[in-house]
């Protein structure tokens, strides 16, 4: 073990991957640092291109890394790949199956990879399969065929598992399904390093977010901490504020009216939300389409993503009337 | 996080890993009908040649030459071509490279039902050669040329899959290989300085190890130095260039 401490499972230092060579060269990962503890959930936000995948698959092994280094219980994922894969699940964004096997075959060729294989019937049962075992698997919906390669990922047991975009085109009851998986597997001590879009399963699931931008880690913590920084919001249509006095001071940021919609950003959510009822009750004001929302993975998500297209678009085009900041 | 039992010892995994991926392989091979037919059924019919060749060494000799061209080119060289060509093209082979095992065992597995296939049908051969009283002179030399063909068309395959963009490609990539394979057939028809040139040729050294067991006169030595050089070649070449997962 080369790893300090024991407890972390994966750890990435100064991680790069670059695609093509010369001038066509391009880096795709940009000096990534990362610690997974055993028994946690790690969830890898960001949009698409923002280098997720292909950090991934540098700590599955699939690849090596241009620069930095990477740990995998103590080892190398590229030169100790058969000693690191005896202990890894890996659910790969997009692979495939031969359509032509069963499920239950499928499984057999799976298990005859995987040293600690458990028993076929309980990974299929796990994921509401069994009933498909001898239905071959390219008359499998697109959901069926997911959550058979999560039975493929999960069919080891185990230490580390690697779920890329687990949740791509499975019904709610399934992603639930598979939600309560990965929390026990969690709580037998297995360190999950998970991909995303649906951030409502990151915030659910994740003890830890590591949101990506443009190849780097841009913001890490807890889903708590992600979002401590950001204001929470109160909105209402702007229609209420016709022939009603001004807004008195709240506590605000700023104000935002953007498409007749008033949003209100602070960090006191109680206090100005009270203040604002208290001055629509004294004005007989009626505030439509009342909002009031607490600081969310999504809006830092959006913050993060916006830093660019902001840039992008300062000194545009975005009408007066559509959007007005008033700065507190 | 396992409660299973310990893992066998490494060079036991690897069997059962090559194993359970050759049987599944084998399943896919037998349940697609186009795959069915060329890899396993037409390879049998040129053994017709050899129940026609009647009683001399070198007509018997010929006919069991194109009985393992056949045998050589579709179970083996085509049908493995095809197989990790497709299977890259489905991202199989990525979902494969994620389990524990390594790269040969993947490709070992892909290659192993049809050079079954392709023993099989040689042994045939030499029964069928037999019952119509032309055993070889040497079963040993016959075994080992079946056994070398055979390795070398996986290997050519192989070679022939890293630079092949997708299944409809294979079927332009693989005419150089099938272009110097049949040469091997058409030699004894060709002026004596062309024959010198085929024996270089995969085709031309099999050829002449195939007719070896039936009294031909042909350089043993450089024939098993041929396909040695060819399969060795092919095999470092393949190890620089495979590819595991469709171009972008």
């Amino acid at each position: 073990m080369t790893n300090e401490d024991s407890s972390i499972a994966i750890s990435c230092r100064g991680v790069e991957r670059t695609y093509g060579a010369g001038r066509d060269a391009f880096t795709a990962v940009r000096g990534v640092d990362l610690d997974v503890p055993a028994g946690s959930i790690t969830a890898l936000l960001g949009t698409n291109g923002a280098g997720k995948t292909s950090t991934v698959e540098l700590i599955e092994g699939l690849a090596p890394a241009a620069a930095g280094e990477i740990r995998v219980l103590g080892l190398d994922p590229w030169r100790d790949r058969e000693a690191v894969r005896r202990r890894t699940g890996v659910l790969l964004q997009a692979s495939g199956f031969s359509g032509d096997l069963t499920v239950r075959e499928t499984m057999r060729m799976q298990a005859s990879l995987t040293s600690t294989a458990r028993p076929i019937d309980a990974a299929l049962d796990d994921l509401a399969l069994l009933d498909k075992a001898e239905t071959r698997v390219g008359q499998l919906s697109g959901g069926e065929q997911r959550r058979l390669d999560i039975a493929c990922a999960l069919l080891g047991d185990p230490a580390v598992l690697f779920l890329d975009e687990p949740s791509n085109g499975l019904d709610v009851e399934s992603r639930r399904r598979v939600w309560d998986l990965v929390a026990a597997l969690r709580d037998r001590g297995a360190a999950i390093l998970l991909t995303t879009h649906y951030l409502d399963e990151a915030q659910r699931l994740a003890d830890r977010i590591e949101l990506m931008h443009a190849g780097r880690i841009e913001r890490s913590g807890s889903p708590a901490d992600i979002v401590a920084d950001l204001p929470s919001t109160i909105s209402f249509a702007t229609s209420s504020l016709r022939s009603a006095p001004p807004l008195p001071d709240l506590g605000q940021l700023r104000v935002v009216e953007h498409r007749g919609t008033a949003t209100i950003e602070t960090h006191e959510l109680q206090g100005s939300l009270g203040a604002l009822l208290a001055w629509a009750s004294s004005h007989d004001v009626h505030l439509d389409e009342l909002r009031a929302e607490t600081a969310s993975l999504e809006r830092a998500f959006l913050a993060l993503t916006s830093k660019d297209s902001s840039s992008k678009d300062r000194g545009s085009s975005e009408h007066p009337d559509q959007t007005k900041e008033h700065a507190a | 996080m396992s409660t299973t039992a310990a893992p066998a010892p490494t060079q036991t995994r690897a069997v059962g890993r090559v194993l359970g991926l050759s049987r599944a392989n084998a399943t896919l091979m037998v349940r697609n009908p186009l795959t069915l037919a060329y890899g396993v059924v037409t390879p049998l019919l040129p053994l017709g040649f050899v129940a026609l060749s009647g009683s001399e060494d070198a007509a018997t000799g010929g006919a069991i030459s194109t009985v393992l061209m056949v045998a050589w080119l579709l179970p083996v060289y085509y049908n493995v071509l095809s197989i990790i060509v497709t299977r890259r093209d489905e991202l199989v082979l990525k979902r494969l490279r994620t389990g524990e095992a390594r790269d040969h065992e993947l490709l070992l597995s892909m290659c192993l039902p049809g050079v079954v296939i392709s023993l099989a049908v040689a042994a045939l051969a030499v029964v069928v050669a037999t019952v119509m009283g032309q055993a070889p002179g040497s079963l040993a030399t016959y075994g080992l040329a079946a056994i070398g063909g055979s390795v070398m068309c996986a290997a050519l395959a192989v070679w022939t899959a890293s630079w092949t963009r997708n299944a409809e490609a294979a079927q332009m990539t693989s005419l150089p290989v099938l272009t110097l394979m049949m040469l091997g057939t058409f030699a004894r028809a060709l002026p004596e300085r062309a024959q010198e040139v085929v024996a270089l040729t995969p085709g031309g050294a099999l050829d002449a190890l195939a007719r070896l067991s039936w009294g031909a006169d042909v350089d043993a030595l450089r024939a098993a130095a041929v396909v040695v050089v060819w399969t060795g070649a092919a095999l470092w070449v393949a190890s620089r260039s495979m590819r595991w997962e469709p171009r972008r």
